[in-house]
């Protein structure tokens, strides 16, 4: 590892020591994911790997920020730096008082959240929202930090969550978002692949890797995600997917090569219809069997 | 006269106002934090405006209508009006293609009492921002001619299917125009074809200018400096609503998706949208993207395939319009009075400088303004509401 990080940090020593890189974790804690209805006790392996992720990140570096949010059933919260003012926390066994105040609050809060609220009823988890709220910290810290210096963002979704198109719309902003402020969103799947989420990957420069293990989720975490989006030119990852771009039709949810879209509202249909379901704009009837001469039209 | 039911008034028509008052020292006497504060609160009033209305021109077609004649060389913008316009411009173009990705701009010169068109309408801004940066050093010559400009532009509109939305922009720095014969009949033209102009004037109002804005449902106005006329510029990158007239119809698209034959590479070919140019872009790549109709191979998405005119576009784009269809719901302005001490979304604290916080009417959330501008400006999703089980679809459902 240290042969990786070293180059990093001769580089940027000579190029600034202003710059900060802010990793914003989200967590899935939400119980109704199949992985933790499964086997609830997963969540503690994910807890610690998570924890000692955060750590190597810190250590890198002494501007290094970071950030935790849970992403829960009902809402989506920060964990670390969570809410109000922290207590002291004293070294305990030489260790460094950053590392002992992350595991601690992150702990501390994490339980707060998980004992509010249990219900195991919604399958999928809310991430575009915990998104959306990660972008949201992420665009303060940049209005508010100092002039002249840099900051670089990403966000890392770690999920056993399966993902379906009821928030294709959410997950389509934020991804835009983050790319219109530059934030690399990265995706660590535990159980389930994640088309939307991939997408999102591929549109912000991010990684996504279905983790194939879950016992190495930390080695995944650390070989993976840990580098800066800079240094991973240089390092053999898992090859990108080829990403499906096709789109689903909004009346059968059927991935489709030629379909087609309202001019009006945009929806996508796999075939020819008269009143649009989504906006209930009616279409001119001369058109349906004048599909061949529409084509000619385009020529 | 026009001007009569023309419900804004001139300024020097207006009361007296004493703007001065409004501006007020802080406590350390900094007149920054009152003017800052006085540019969000405009911002707000802008986003209050703007209502997700149904029916928007989606597909649109622009040509912009570039003054390139002597006044363009006029020192009142800095360094000039034509390299501050053309500046402004690159800008706007990368925007307007970032929020319209299946939209089409064209660019007409209007020089020496000619129109030249110099670039067709197309979806690529890469095309248009080259086009534009060889225009740094035209001779700016003579006088403009609005009429033949507009003709050139309708010529070129007219004959798009009904369903596309048409409009002309038009950036006028000269005062006058030298047409070849009367303009009002152009203007009625416009009008029955359902053209929509905007004008932006770089010098002062003309009335032939705003007669063609009123009569086609365009917006004139002048700009003050080059900030407001960026704001000027950007106003017209969100879709216009859709015209009277305009005719709404499914359109067949294509959606290519990569090939992947696993384990073969792919074979080295050529795309089709570099195949007859000797620019550095024209070489042999393996990727791409391939007509589902056709498979003729195109590097970059959204284009018109060349060889059966099936427009192909990935569900990204499609989906990167949608937030103008389903706005986030606006907030509204509370009193601050401890309802909570953090802003949900940016978990700012709320202390004593805030005197109003944001509540969103669907999740009941409390917001801080700079959340309020970044969630309507730019993310359009409410993240109180994404996160609720009970509320996340509600901008589809409304």
């Amino acid at each position: 590892m240290n042969n990786i990080v070293l180059p990093d940090e001769t580089q940027t020593d000579s190029s600034s020591d202003d710059e900060t890189s802010l990793v914003v974790v989200i967590l899935d804690s939400n119980p109704g994911q199949k992985m933790l209805r499964d086997s609830p006790h997963v969540l503690t392996h994910c807890v610690d790997s998570i924890i000692a992720f955060a750590n190597s990140h810190l250590m890198q570096k002494a501007q290094n920020k970071l950030a935790i949010m849970a992403c829960h059933s009902k809402t989506s919260q920060f964990i670390y730096p969570g809410q109000g003012k922290h207590t002291d926390v004293r070294q305990v066994d030489g260790q460094y008082e950053v590392f002992t105040a992350v595991e601690k609050i992150t702990k501390k809060n994490l339980a707060k959240v998980l004992t509010a609220d249990s219900s195991t009823v919604t399958k999928e988890s809310l991430l575009a929202g915990a998104i959306a709220m990660a972008l949201c910290y992420i665009s303060r810290l940049q209005r508010t930090k100092p002039p002249g210096a840099t900051l670089n963002c990403r966000i890392l979704v770690v999920t056993g969550s399966s993902c379906s198109a009821s928030q294709y719309m959410n997950y389509m902003n934020v991804f835009f978002t983050a790319q219109k402020q530059n934030v690399v969103i990265d995706v660590c799947a535990l159980d389930q692949h994640l088309s939307l989420l991939q997408q999102g990957c591929d549109i912000t420069n991010g990684l996504y890797l279905k983790v194939p293990q879950l016992q190495g989720l930390l080695q995944y975490l650390l070989w993976v995600f840990l580098p800066e989006p800079p240094i991973r030119e240089k390092l053999v990852l898992p090859p990108p997917l080829k990403v499906d771009y096709r789109a689903a039709c909004f009346c059968h949810r059927q991935l489709i090569e030629i379909g087609y879209v309202c001019s009006v509202c945009l929806s996508i249909f796999c075939r020819f219809s008269p009143i649009c379901t989504t906006c209930h704009t009616v279409f001119k009837m001369p058109a349906l069997p004048a599909v061949k001469p529409k084509k000619k039209k385009k020529i | 006269m026009a001007e009569e039911d023309d419900p804004k008034e001139y300024r020097w028509e207006t009361g007296y106002e004493k703007t001065w008052e409004a501006i007020k020292e802080d406590d350390e006497g900094f007149l920054q934090a009152s003017v800052a504060d006085m540019v969000q609160r405009a911002k707000r009033k802008r986003q209050a405006l703007k209502q997700g209305s149904q029916k928007l021109g989606m597909m649109r077609h622009l040509f912009l209508l570039l003054d390139c004649s002597e006044s363009m060389s006029s020192q009142d913008l800095k360094p000039t009006r034509l390299i501050c316009t053309l500046k402004l411009l690159e800008i706007f173009l990368e925007e307007f293609f970032d929020q319209n990705p299946i939209s089409q701009i064209g660019i007409i010169l209007m020089q020496n009492k000619r129109a030249e068109k110099i670039s067709e309408l197309a979806g690529n801004y890469r095309k248009h921002i080259k086009v534009l940066s060889h225009l740094n050093r035209t001779n700016l010559l003579g006088e403009p001619s609005l009429q033949n400009g507009l003709e050139m532009a309708l010529s070129s509109l007219k004959l798009l299917p009904s369903h596309a939305s048409r409009e002309i922009l038009v950036i006028m720095g000269s005062l006058t125009t030298c047409d070849p014969g009367d303009i009002s009949n152009t203007i009625e033209n416009l009008k029955l074809e359902g053209v929509r102009c905007s004008v932006i004037g770089l010098a002062a109002e003309v009335h032939v200018c705003r007669q063609l804005a009123n009569q086609t449902n365009g917006i004139y106005n002048i700009i003050l400096d080059d900030n407001h006329y960026k704001d000027l510029l950007f106003q017209q990158v969100d879709p216009p609503p859709a015209a009277v007239c305009l005719e709404s119809s499914l359109i067949k698209m294509g959606f290519p998706h990569q090939l992947n034959n696993e384990g073969s590479d792919e074979p080295l070919t050529m795309c089709m949208c570099h195949v007859d140019s000797t620019e550095d872009g024209s070489k042999l790549t393996s990727g791409g993207y391939y007509c589902p109709q056709c498979f003729s191979k195109y590097c970059e998405l959204p284009v018109e395939c060349r060889a059966c005119g099936l427009t192909l576009v990935s569900a990204p784009h499609l989906a990167r319009s949608y937030h103008h269809l389903f706005p986030a719901a606006n907030y509204i302005e509370v009193n601050f009075n401890n309802q909570t001490f953090v802003c949900f979304a940016c978990q700012k604290l709320f202390g004593e400088l805030d005197k109003q916080v944001y509540n969103c009417p669907n999740c009941k959330k409390y917001f801080c303004i700079d959340c309020d501008i970044f969630v309507h400006e730019t993310l359009h999703t409410c993240p109180g509401c994404a996160t609720n089980p009970l509320t996340f679809q509600i901008a589809l459902t409304n």
